[in-house]
């Protein structure tokens, strides 16, 4: 059964892959307006700024989405216009780099530290639980007391 | 009035410096009576604090403008209830806010402990609450001063930010705080723990009501304060990635960590350095947190006035921080335990898991918010980095978050058996899959989207069956109703119901955040009476305009009617307010809220021959963000209601 949900999964990411997605929406105003600052006003995300050239700029925006203009490309035009220092967000080349990718790095060392702690404090369990002498052999559970064992630990996790 | 609040002030200090030496000189001695001194010392202290908070709102509600701090944050035509919350608008009452509560914080930990023979720990809990106490009240009677007075009374106030005149505003720094302050307790237990020796679990178990409450606060802070942006901002988004926002989620994380493997040391008696070093960090946090909320370090929405506190605030995160890894390193020897798991399977494991990506993901949110800071001194750039960085950064690492969400609580402890997984995993994995893909047919075609909505029904799903076998076991054995036996195993096993409960509240945020980002509608138009615009299935007609006084503001509105379809299915009312004392206008949205979506209407413009400019937006499925973080306040309520054993034994 287990293996059938895995096939599940695959043939499921498969058609993912396959299905052409729906058309994207149309990019809203936002969605590029999250991506500047208001050049009249020094840090004020776009969309939160309310002046006169916080307006200019969402008017340029909206007409360069009703001309079909991408995300990236009125993006470009107001970095041209303005500079990088227009964008909420660090440009990803040189030691910007650094921001994108120092979490992924950090996540990466932390999920292997604690790799490598869980194998260590597995196998110091397994040594524990090795059977020390030639005591008894221990005695077999049939599956359904296995089972309800199993139902009542679980809920009495927590209550503990 | 101004005197009694600087006396109250300056007394509280004193009894609070008083404190810590009289417990000092009680452990240094040994001698109880010092002790015993010392902890009424430390009620004083909340006494003489709760004066001065009183002394502040009096001041407020009575105009009395030759305060500065009241002056600064109040008028005369300001509502009685803002009047009254003005209080903590501006950092000098903040910082009195800190102060006071949790002077009553540790008035309460002393009264909580009364009847409990002096245990070698509780000296050092009071001494590090003492100390927090002293740093807060020095701040106050010798940095920022609330009770300072102008030498002269001015006509009137120069009146509350308007866009702090909302009720969420009211009640979001306030429960912030509360998160903040809370955290101060577990930390000074640890502390205690750490240097007496006592390093089992008895100082997370004393110590789990407020670690969860506090936790409960900084959730009803964050989402307040989201709701807030929401419905006062008028950008139509309810998280900016604003560096004050994150202050505020860095600590939850953490805390959200804390709060899992404090379970494990609980039940297992492991991961203790690591528990240490959380409480540490999550405490450091919420002080940072304090601290950038008005320094002005990085440029934030939230700068309503930066002073030259900074030195003192990152004095105290310093000595803080080095003072508890200090502790930590002395008294690692009994804080290391011999691991012992059985399986990479096993819940323990799937914790630390957990635990690795939501510090990750803090870490993430630290790194980016404080990145400005960091290029400018190795390049010289000044770079902003906003929400398309943290969008980017943090998406893939919550999905991940979301997934371990489902498998963890359901994951056996030790060591899960292939039975163990089939019977909790299969079941909602075929749901889940299987909405997935139902979902992808009707055209969710946006990765992040659908794979956010999949987990999402993976979490939903666990938790549901999880839910249902407990019941159909319990009416199996005692034959009640369904209703009845759920209630009662919600009831009986609150605790794990609880957590359940909060995951769910997680899934329902995920749902809100997934829909209102990735679907949501946007249009902008200018309309002559009688004219109407289109967004999705609504028509708005715009069909009325009036100008009204009301309070302290001239409203100017636009009524709008709301159509569907050709039926007229509702009306809103665009705002634009002018303040007194206020130089800028300010737009009030107009919202008609759904469970399916929200209609979202501000209106940025009015031309001088009566045309409107609206700006609307539909926000799918964006109420569920609210519902969410309702469920998961519930929750944690529901997981520290304490049983009547406990209730006995204590």
């Amino acid at each position: 059964m287990t293996r059938n949900v895995v096939w599940l999964a695959a043939l499921w990411l498969l058609a993912a892959a396959i299905v052409p997605a729906r058309p994207a929406l149309a990019l809203t105003e936002t969605e590029v307006a999250e991506g500047l600052l208001c050049y009249a006003c020094p840090g004020e995300p776009l969309t939160a700024d309310r002046c006169r050239g916080g307006d200019q700029m969402r008017a340029a925006i909206r007409r360069m989405i009703a001309e079909g203009k991408t995300k990236q490309e009125i993006l470009d035009y107001f970095v041209q216009e303005f500079g990088e220092e227009i964008l909420t967000y660090p440009p990803k080349r040189g030691f910007n780099l650094v921001a994108y990718v120092g979490p992924f790095v950090g996540l990466l060392v932390g999920a292997a530290v604690a790799a490598v702690v869980v194998r260590r404090w597995s196998s110091a369990g397994r040594r524990r639980s090795e059977p020390r002498g030639s005591g008894s052999p221990p005695t077999r559970l049939d599956e359904k007391t296995r089972r309800r064992i199993e139902e009542e630990l679980s809920h009495l996790d927590e209550e503990a | 009035m101004v005197t009694f609040g600087n006396l109250s002030q300056f007394g509280a200090l004193a009894f609070s410096l008083l404190a810590m030496v009289l417990l000092v000189a009680g452990v240094v001695r040994n001698d109880l009576r010092w002790i015993r001194a010392g902890k009424r010392s430390l009620v004083a202290v909340a006494v003489l604090a709760t004066g001065a908070s009183v002394a502040l709102g009096y001041l407020f509600l009575t105009d009395a403008f030759q305060v500065e701090y009241v002056a600064s944050y109040s008028d005369r035509a300001l509502p009685v209830f803002y009047k009254a919350t003005a209080f903590w608008a501006g950092q000098k009452g903040s910082l009195l806010f800190w102060a006071w509560v949790l002077s009553l914080f540790s008035a309460l930990v002393v009264h909580n402990n009364r009847r409990e023979p002096d245990s070698r720990a509780t000296p050092y809990v009071y001494l590090v609450l003492a100390g927090t106490l002293a740093f807060f009240l020095f701040l106050l009677c010798a940095v920022t001063n609330p009770f300072e007075t102008l030498g002269f009374v001015p006509r009137d106030g120069q009146g509350l930010n308007p866009m702090l005149q909302n009720p969420g505003m009211v009640f979001h720094p306030p429960t912030l705080f509360l998160g903040y302050i809370g955290f101060t307790i577990p930390f000074a237990y640890a502390v205690a723990a750490m240097v007496t020796g006592t390093t089992d679990a008895s100082w997370i178990r004393k110590t789990r009501a407020w670690n969860v409450l506090s936790w409960i606060f900084l959730t009803v802070g964050i989402i307040l304060g989201g709701q807030w942006a929401y419905v006062e901002l008028g950008w139509g988004g309810y998280w900016a990635w604003d560096p004050v926002e994150n202050a505020s989620f860095i600590p939850w994380l953490t805390s959200t960590a804390f709060i899992h493997t404090a379970i494990i040391q609980e039940r297992r008696g492991i991961m203790k350095v690591w528990n240490m070093s959380l409480i540490l960090l999550t405490f450091v946090l919420c002080i940072f947190g304090t601290y950038l909320v008005r320094s002005g370090v990085l440029q934030s929405v939230h700068d309503f006035g930066a002073t030259g506190l900074g030195g003192y605030f990152l004095a105290f995160i310093v000595i803080t921080l080095l003072g508890g890894i200090y502790l930590i390193a002395e008294s690692y020897g009994e804080l290391k335990t011999p691991g012992a798991l059985e399986s990479y399977l096993s819940r323990e494991s799937t914790f630390l898991f957990n635990n690795v990506i939501l510090l990750a993901l803090a870490f993430a949110t630290f790194f980016g918010t404080v990145f400005p800071l960091i290029s400018e001194a190795v390049t010289g750039n000044k770079v902003t980095v906003g929400p398309p960085f943290f969008n980017q950064v943090n998406t893939p690492l919550f999905l991940v978050l979301l997934l371990i969400t489902g498998v963890c609580p359901l994951i056996g402890w030790r060591k899960a058996s292939p039975v163990n997984l089939r019977r909790n995993f299969l079941r909602p994995a075929v749901a889940a899959l299987v909405g997935g893909a139902i979902l992808l047919a009707l055209g969710v075609g946006e990765p992040y989207a659908l794979l956010a909505f999949t987990l999402a029904g993976f979490v939903a799903a666990t938790i549901v069956q999880e839910f249902v076998t407990a019941v159909g076991s319990r009416r199996k054995l005692t034959g009640e109703s369904s209703l009845t036996a759920g209630f009662r195993v919600l009831w009986r096993m609150r605790r794990r119901y609880g957590g359940h409960l909060v995951h769910f509240g997680l899934v329902l945020i995920v749902v809100g955040i997934t829909g209102s980002s990735a679907y949501k509608l946007e249009t902008q138009a200018t309309l002559s009476r009688g004219e109407s615009l289109k967004i999705g299935r609504y028509e708005l007609k715009y069909e009325d305009f009036k100008t009204y006084q009301k309070f302290n503001r001239t409203v100017y509105a636009a009524v709008l009617g709301v159509y569907n379809d050709g039926d007229r299915i509702g009306q809103l009312e665009a705002e634009r307010r002018y303040y007194v004392n206020a130089r800028q206008p300010t737009t009030e949205v107009a919202l008609r809220s759904t469970l399916v979506e929200d209609l979202y209407v501000t209106m940025p413009g009015i031309g001088r021959t009566g045309e409107i400019t609206l700006k609307v937006a539909v926000n799918p499925l964006l109420i569920w963000i609210w519902i969410g973080g309702g469920v998961m306040v519930l929750g944690g309520i529901l997981a520290i209601v304490p049983s009547r054993k406990r209730r006995r034994a204590s």
